[in-house]
């Protein structure tokens, strides 16, 4: 099997805390990009995704501590921490937030801060990155003379296009994108979406899109990890995900998501999710688990193949478990 | 309305306050600190008659006598004990600091809750006199208005009072405006409730935090004005304060005597009294404020961790140990 | 031009200012009970000169026509004589006005420059040690009064360094040889420094103040998280997304503290026999000279108020968010 573009193996983020606490918010997550692919994050507020994705291009606040690995194209981008990260910055990994509103700095015309990218990777300069900014805004449905615009001049639609040509300026090869369609209206979701796939599929680009939105997932990406408590519960294609869950999570938080065509009651998952800054020695999903059984408070389940390209991590699914219980 | 204007506007007048919030704010280490200051120079403001045993202008030895023994801060141009000259001056800095502040708070406070309990005519008229007034200076107004009507520590109360009273009442306004707003207060009135009586129980109540903390400040900004006007000869000359410690000191020439003794402690006082007064305003303005401490991005760089050598996920048997961030601080960081 | 309607909304509102200004400065130096001229002291103030003076002056008119009077003088720019120097007002007030405007300009530049970098450092640092100790120094010197400020520098600083305290040039320097222009300009600018540091350092803590929580709210921003992203470094940031942002309120700030920039100017120059402004009006005040105080008034008066009116406009052109 060839390389997979980014490898994300083991991933720990902690945030310290007043005195000697500390949040333990990403455990030991791991996944791998292939070029081109469009991965999805899911999970509830809260369970580590946004937190993954910083993490993974260091730029988490100064009380954050990460370990772990992140191999980019060969290169573990962490290992020398800020010095190995910034260079690949926006130029290989681009990123587009959760409330792009305000990505853009209000005193700034957004064709500056898309050329800025370029300028300071050495993509492009002058005349010829501002041209490339007019093309990328055309390419996201933007007409290029609104470069010259300050970006409250946008509408949310529109702006969060342009923080995805803004992502574009340096050619990346991944696209990180966080919760991109929160907060818009449902028909400019539609065609962020829209964009995005368009985007992978024309320019090869990869993706990995986080959200807590199962319906946007099964309409853009091929394969999904599902996150709780900072931990990855299950992975595998979407599809497999949607109707042959292993992980009692995975099915009830695809059950809880209203069908528009089905007739199935919506179930929510009672409970909240656990503390972080203490350690949770079993399954973090037991108390809340309908398919709870004797060795899951106590004994951490074992992350494991289920079948082509699926895992999941539930004591369900363990056979050394089910021949001693 | 213009920026500058708007600016000197409540910056979130729209938090309400809960009860014993003042009380609560109170009990910072900030406010403790600076209560226990100004209740310092109160008491020393209290017990004056008891500490000074005669006029503390008395010349009691040489002029300027530096400090020894019998006289621990020296003595002045005049040859008058300098601690004696001290206590005296704080009765009257303080006087004027606190009343000067009251007569503010009230002028303020009305103005600001009429304008914005009553709206309208009342209110626009208010404000485009208040909007007019704040672009004139206030210490130069107070300095011309102490030339010609002061010299006497009432006018220069009045003078001081009347000055800063635009602050108080934008600020006022702005919050009894979000009050009147509120869901209770309109069903009170709804209930039938007359205007003093949802003065009286709801909005008096909400604004009181912020009319404290601002008259806090203002103690602070009159005793700081107050030296102004007697530094330039304009205070009531039969009357000791610090501000005219400072004045009589330079016009002694204290300077090219190096009569440090006499400038030093009277200037000391004052920022002390001003930043204890500070401190204890802007706890109660704070806590009515909480400024959202987010800066979830300071520049700093993050940290990275080298952990032992770990089995992946799949491999672990449950009685492997689950990393902890028990290890040694890595490199990249600041 | 974006905005046109709001530049001259504002422009009549200065001049609406001017006009109320004008009034307030009649209305208080002729509200007077009794009168001006009667406490007048002077050598040939005998009765028959004060006289003669009150009718000079239009002092034995009705208040109405004292002030159409008033008005018709300063439309043609008379600020009326000096009742000490019989001079008028406005040539006295002309070359003072200068020497403030350049010592409270150096003063002011001096607390900016402390006050962002305090300011910058206090958000960077925040919550560590330089955080507090900047803001407290700040505010500390920002509760002394500034006359006792200066008296202080004096005493302690002054001698050390080498820096005159008083005046605003050596009266030596063109006694032997004609000093060469630049010479003059050193010697000025050195009698400045320390009145415009003693300026400087009470007002730089609520610069700092305001710098720091506006560049605290601009760090929290996403469009800093943005550009950490895009890979700037940590300086870069700051300078480039940070500085800008948190800049803006300084502005409104100086507008706001004109007063005490001001009032601050005129008892440093006292303090530093400096010859501004300032000086003017304490001698004015002492030898009761009231045409030269209303005169100084009025124009500090409308100073600040085109101050307002530029920091406004400014305030309005960089920040593109501003709608009317």
């Amino acid at each position: 099997m060839s390389e997979p573009l980014l490898s994300v193996e083991e991933l720990h983020v902690w945030f310290g805390l007043k005195g000697d606490a500390e949040l333990h918010a990403v455990k030991g997550v791991s996944f791998a990009l292939e070029p081109g692919e469009r991965f999805g994050l899911v999970g509830e507020s809260g369970c580590g995704k946004t937190t993954t994705i910083l993490g993974l291009m260091g730029l988490l606040p100064p009380n954050a501590s990460v370990a772990g690995r992140v191999v980019l194209e060969g290169e573990n981008i962490l290992a020398e921490g800020e010095t190995t990260v910034q260079p690949h910055r926006w130029h290989d990994v681009a990123m587009v937030f959760q409330g792009a509103m305000n990505a853009f700095n209000p005193v700034k015309t957004v064709g500056k801060q898309i050329v800025e990218p370029m300028e300071l990777h050495e993509v492009a300069e002058g005349n010829q990155a501002w041209r490339r900014a007019g093309e990328l805004l055309e390419t996201v449905g933007i007409s290029a003379s609104r470069a010259s615009r300050y970006p409250h001049e946008f509408s949310g639609g529109m702006r969060q296009r342009a923080a995805i040509a803004m992502a574009l300026a340096c050619t990346p090869k991944v696209l990180l994108a966080d919760e991109p369609t929160t907060a818009l209206d449902v028909m400019v979701q539609a065609q962020i979406l829209e964009l995005l796939v368009g985007l992978s599929d024309d320019f090869g680009l990869a993706l990995i899109l986080v959200t807590h939105d199962l319906p946007v997932v099964a309409q853009v990406c091929g394969r999904a990890a599902v996150m709780y408590a900072g931990e990855i519960m299950e992975e595998g294609p979407t599809d497999v995900l949607y109707h042959d869950p292993r992980h009692p999570y995975t099915r009830l938080l695809f059950a809880a998501t209203p069908d528009i065509e089905g007739e199935g009651d919506v179930a929510s998952i009672p409970g909240v999710p656990p503390r972080l800054d203490v350690p949770i020695p079993g399954c973090p999903f037991a108390p809340r688990c309908d398919r709870t059984f004797e060795p899951c408070p106590d004994v951490k389940p074992r992350y494991l193949a289920v079948g082509a390209g699926h895992r999941a991590a539930c004591h369900l699914n363990d056979p050394a478990i089910a021949k001693a219980s | 309305m213009s920026q500058v204007t708007a600016a000197a506007e409540a910056p979130d007048s729209a938090v309400s306050a809960p009860p014993g919030l003042v009380r609560d704010a109170l009990k910072g280490p900030q406010a403790l600190v600076g209560l226990a200051l100004l209740a310092t120079f109160v008491a020393i403001a209290l017990l004056q008659p008891v500490l000074l045993s005669q006029d503390s202008t008395t010349k009691v030895g040489a002029v300027f006598a530096p400090p020894s023994r019998e006289h621990v801060l020296g003595l002045d141009g005049g040859g008058a004990d300098m601690v004696a000259l001290l206590i005296d001056g704080t009765r009257v800095s303080l006087l004027v600091g606190f009343a000067a502040a009251l007569v503010s708070a009230v002028i303020g406070g009305l103005v600001g809750l009429t304008s914005g309990f009553f709206g309208g005519k009342t209110d626009i008229t208010l404000m485009r006199l208040t909007d007019y007034f704040i672009v004139i200076p206030d210490i130069p107004l107070m300095i011309v208005a102490a030339a010609l009507f002061g010299r006497s520590l009432t006018n220069i109360i009045v003078i001081i009072g009347i000055i800063y009273w635009t602050t108080t009442a934008r600020l006022l306004r702005a919050q009894v405006k979000s009050v009147r707003e509120r869901v209770y207060v309109r069903r009170a009135r709804g209930l039938g409730a007359g205007n003093l009586w949802l003065i009286r129980k709801h909005v008096v109540p909400q604004i009181a935090p912020l009319l404290i903390a601002n008259t806090v400040l203002l103690v602070a900004y009159a005793i700081f004005a107050e030296t102004f006007i007697t530094f330039l000869g304009l205070g009531d000359p039969s009357v000791i304060s610090w501000g005219r410690l400072i004045e009589n000191a330079f016009t002694d020439d204290a300077i090219l005597n190096d009569a440090w003794w006499t400038i030093v402690p009277p200037g000391v006082c004052v920022a002390i009294v001003v930043l204890a007064a500070t401190m204890v305003g802007s706890s109660i303005e704070d806590a009515l404020n909480p400024r959202l401490a987010v800066g979830h991005l300071s520049v700093r760089r993050f940290g990275l961790r080298v952990l032992p050598q770990m089995p992946p996920r799949g491999e672990r048997s449950a009685t492997t140990p689950p990393p902890t961030g028990a290890a040694a601080p890595g490199k990249g960081r600041r | 031009m974006r905005g046109a309607d709001y530049v001259l909304k504002r422009i009549f509102f200065a001049i609406v200012t001017v006009f109320v200004a004008i009034t307030l400065n009649f209305v208080l130096f002729r509200a007077l009970p009794g009168d001006a001229i009667q406490s007048l002291r002077c050598r040939q103030c005998t009765e028959q000169f004060k006289e003669a003076l009150r009718h000079d002056l239009g002092l034995d008119k009705s208040k109405w026509e004292q002030y159409k009077l008033y008005l018709q003088d300063l439309a043609h720019g008379d600020l009326g004589d000096s009742l000490r120097t019989q001079k008028a007002v406005r040539s006295e007030l002309w070359e003072p006005i200068r020497n403030t405007l350049a010592m409270v300009a150096l003063g002011t530049v001096f607390s900016i420059i402390l006050g962002v970098v305090v300011g910058v450092v206090s958000a960077w640092r925040r919550g560590t040690f330089a955080d507090r100790a900047g803001l407290w120094t700040g505010l500390t010197f920002y509760s002394m009064p500034p006359q006792w400020l200066g008296l202080m520098i004096v005493l302690f600083v002054a001698s050390s360094i080498g820096l005159p305290t008083s005046g605003i040039s050596d009266p030596s320097l063109g006694i032997l040889t004609e000093p060469s222009g630049w010479t003059l300009f050193v010697d000025r600018l050195k009698h400045m420094i320390l009145p415009a540091a003693t300026l400087g350092l009470v007002l730089f803590g609520e610069y700092a103040i305001i710098v720091r929580s506006a560049m605290l709210e601009t760090l929290g921003e996403d469009y800093v998280l943005t550009a950490r992203a895009k890979g700037l470094s940590n300086w870069a940031t700051v300078w480039r997304h940070g500085l800008r942002n948190a800049l803006l309120p300084v502005i409104t700030l100086i507008a706001l503290s004109l007063g005490l920039i001001i009032g601050g100017s005129i008892t440093i120059e006292y303090v530093f026999s400096y010859p501004g402004i300032g000086l003017q009006v304490v001698e004015a005040i002492d030898q009761r000279d009231f045409p030269i105080l209303q005169g100084a008034f009025l124009l500090l008066t409308f100073a600040v108020i085109l101050f307002n009116l530029l920091a406004d406009l400014l305030y309005f052109k960089l920040d593109p968010r501003i709608t009317t």
